[in-house]
């Protein structure tokens, strides 16, 4: 019982440190770091700390101060309980949502089995589905509460977009939990062990419209037509300023962490290295014994589930500095248009095909 | 009409400098109409980018910090090119005159009205000569358009490669006297050559 609350209090307090302690702010870093470099400039440099400039990973720590100080505004005639609630329920699904995904498999440690992810739902993709929509009120109240044109227009598109890419982010899982049959990502996980038998290779339609329902969920560009600049101002947060503006910020990079999670999980053979199985890993830590074996398992395992997060994380910045935003009529035929009865075909071949076998 | 394409532009011979075929029609093709191949071929071009860029960063090439040709600008600078017109100063002779004779040319080209001379008369190598003994530039009136240069018959104002700290809080700081606007000669040969190739002043100052 101790035990069982210790192992699950590391592991969320391993998850949260990840996620804010590392990814948020380190992710601030990159997108002005790699959207430089991929358009040959050099990007922020210039905070340092008597001189030393460690190549612009100042910025955070500056940039964090600066939030901090800065006057918490609240518009005149804006309903100021829902201004102040629509970051915080925009921010929550985010961290929560990474509850539920796997970062490695299950390993005996010292007698005790250690199952490496924070709660193991049965109805795991559900539950990610169930809150990544609630993000949609956090985006819609701070649109309408702020008592501005813009930030109203912005929740309106904003709603209109998250709710048709939703119907169609959820069919195009769909696929992936037939083939698999089941909700469970452990088990997803776990039966992705074999390279062959990895998501992509028997979705790759399903890896692709997810990927593309997850940005547009996610609001970053060629979707960002919530937020777009060039016609709105901000969108939806332009009347935010200092830290409820930041956790906007906040939960848009932890929802990139969780698409990357949930895409690993699903379509990239979550924690599994091609073609080095558990047991080959097993058997050359060997000389540490049974626990130590497992223990160095585990951490290969983790290592290797982040890596590819990271690459995910890598491919979406790489999408959101390459495609120009998409005109809102666009958008809309995009998704009900093509990615919906894609989704459709999608599931009814997969469906022949477990039929045939 | 005929005529032999022989010469070439640089080094690049004129076949190849034949203008792209431009796409009139909107019309997507069924390939680009697919979105996905498109996507990807834009995707791998900033992923070229990045890729070297990164390589550039780590492994500069021969001779050079960086791949990426940005100026960090207040530790690098730019060479500036002779033809830039920078601050508008006055030459200094070696014993420390000025070369003007306040005729005035530059105070009625001027079309700010930047310039306020007063003249007057000294003896100089048992000569009388005219001087400005007072050569008011008003900084913040300046456009920096050179006319008082190419108009000065005595070559005694010439607009510097200083482009530097010329910004005040203050509007009378940038108020200069003549002791701010004397630079030495030496300094600016290379600008006064420039400006008589350019504006041809040697057909006055030949002997």
């Amino acid at each position: 019982m101790l035990a069982e609350l210790i192992e699950t209090i590391a592991k969320i307090m391993f998850i949260f440190g990840v996620n804010m302690g590392f990814f948020t702010p380190i992710l601030g870093w990159v997108e002005r770091k790699q959207s430089a470099v991929m358009q040959d400039r050099v990007g922020a440099n210039r905070a340092d700390i008597f001189g030393f400039r460690v190549i612009g990973l100042l910025h955070i720590l500056a940039d964090a101060i600066k939030v901090l100080t800065k006057e918490d505004f609240v518009p005149a005639g804006a309903n100021k309980f829902f201004h102040t609630l629509a970051p915080f329920i925009s921010l929550t699904p985010a961290l929560v949502t990474f509850a539920v995904i796997p970062f490695g498999g299950q390993y005996e440690i010292f007698g005790h089995k250690v199952n490496l992810v924070i709660a193991d739902l049965d109805i795991g993709i559900l539950f990610i589905f169930a809150f990544a929509s609630l993000a949609t009120y956090g985006t819609v109240l701070a649109g309408w509460s702020s008592n501005n044109n813009w930030s109203f227009l912005g929740g309106m598109r904003a709603s209109a977009q998250m709710l048709s890419y939703e119907v169609a982010m959820g069919l195009s899982i769909i696929g992936v939990i037939m083939v698999y049959s089941s909700l469970k990502l452990t088990e997803i996980g776990a039966m992705q062990a074999e390279f062959f038998r990895w998501g992509i290779f028997l979705q790759p339609v399903g890896f692709i419209l997810f990927l593309t329902c997850a940005i547009a969920e996610n609001k970053r560009a060629p979707f960002d037509i919530p937020e777009a600049e060039s016609e709105i101002v901000a969108g939806y947060f332009t009347e935010y300023s200092s830290m409820k503006f930041v956790m906007f910020w906040m939960g848009e990079f932890l929802e990139i962490v969780t698409i990357s999670g949930i895409i690993t999980t699903l379509f990239f053979g979550a924690w599994h290295i091609p073609f080095v199985s558990n047991e080959m890993l097993l058997s050359i830590f060997g000389f540490a014994g049974p626990d130590g074996a497992n223990i160095l398992t585990m951490l290969i395992n983790i290592a290797t589930f982040f890596v590819k997060i990271i690459f995910f994380i890598w491919l979406q910045m790489t999408i959101r500095w390459t495609l120009p935003r998409f005109r809102y009529d666009q958008i809309m035929k995009l998704g009900w248009k093509i990615l919906l009865p894609l989704a459709l075909i999608n599931i009814f071949i997969t469906g022949l095909v477990l039929l045939v076998k | 009409m005929s005529y032999e394409l022989n010469y070439t532009i640089g080094s690049i011979p004129l076949e190849k400098l034949k203008p792209k075929k431009v796409r009139k029609n909107i019309e997507l093709t069924l390939w680009e109409r697919l979105y996905i191949p498109e996507i990807v071929r834009g995707m791998i071009i900033t992923t070229r980018h990045f890729v070297q860029n990164m390589a550039g960063f780590i492994f500069p090439p021969n001779g050079k910090k960086r791949r990426v040709f940005t100026v960090y600008y207040p530790e690098e600078k730019l060479t500036i090119p002779i033809a830039y017109r920078g601050r508008p100063v006055l030459v200094m002779r070696e014993d420390g005159t000025e070369r003007c004779v306040a005729c005035g040319l530059c105070e009625s080209i001027c079309p700010a009205f930047a310039i306020s001379i007063v003249g007057g008369e000294r003896r100089r190598e048992n000569e009388m000569e005219r001087y400005p003994v007072t050569y008011t530039l008003d900084m913040s009136r300046c456009v920096y358009c050179g006319f008082c240069e190419e108009v000065c018959p005595k070559e005694a104002i010439a607009m510097s490669d200083e482009y530097e700290e010329l910004a005040e809080r203050d509007r009378n700081r940038m108020i200069y006297p003549k002791e701010k606007l004397l630079v030495s000669e030496k300094r600016l040969k290379n600008r006064i050559d420039y400006v008589r190739k350019i504006y041809s002043k040697n057909n006055y100052n030949a002997k």
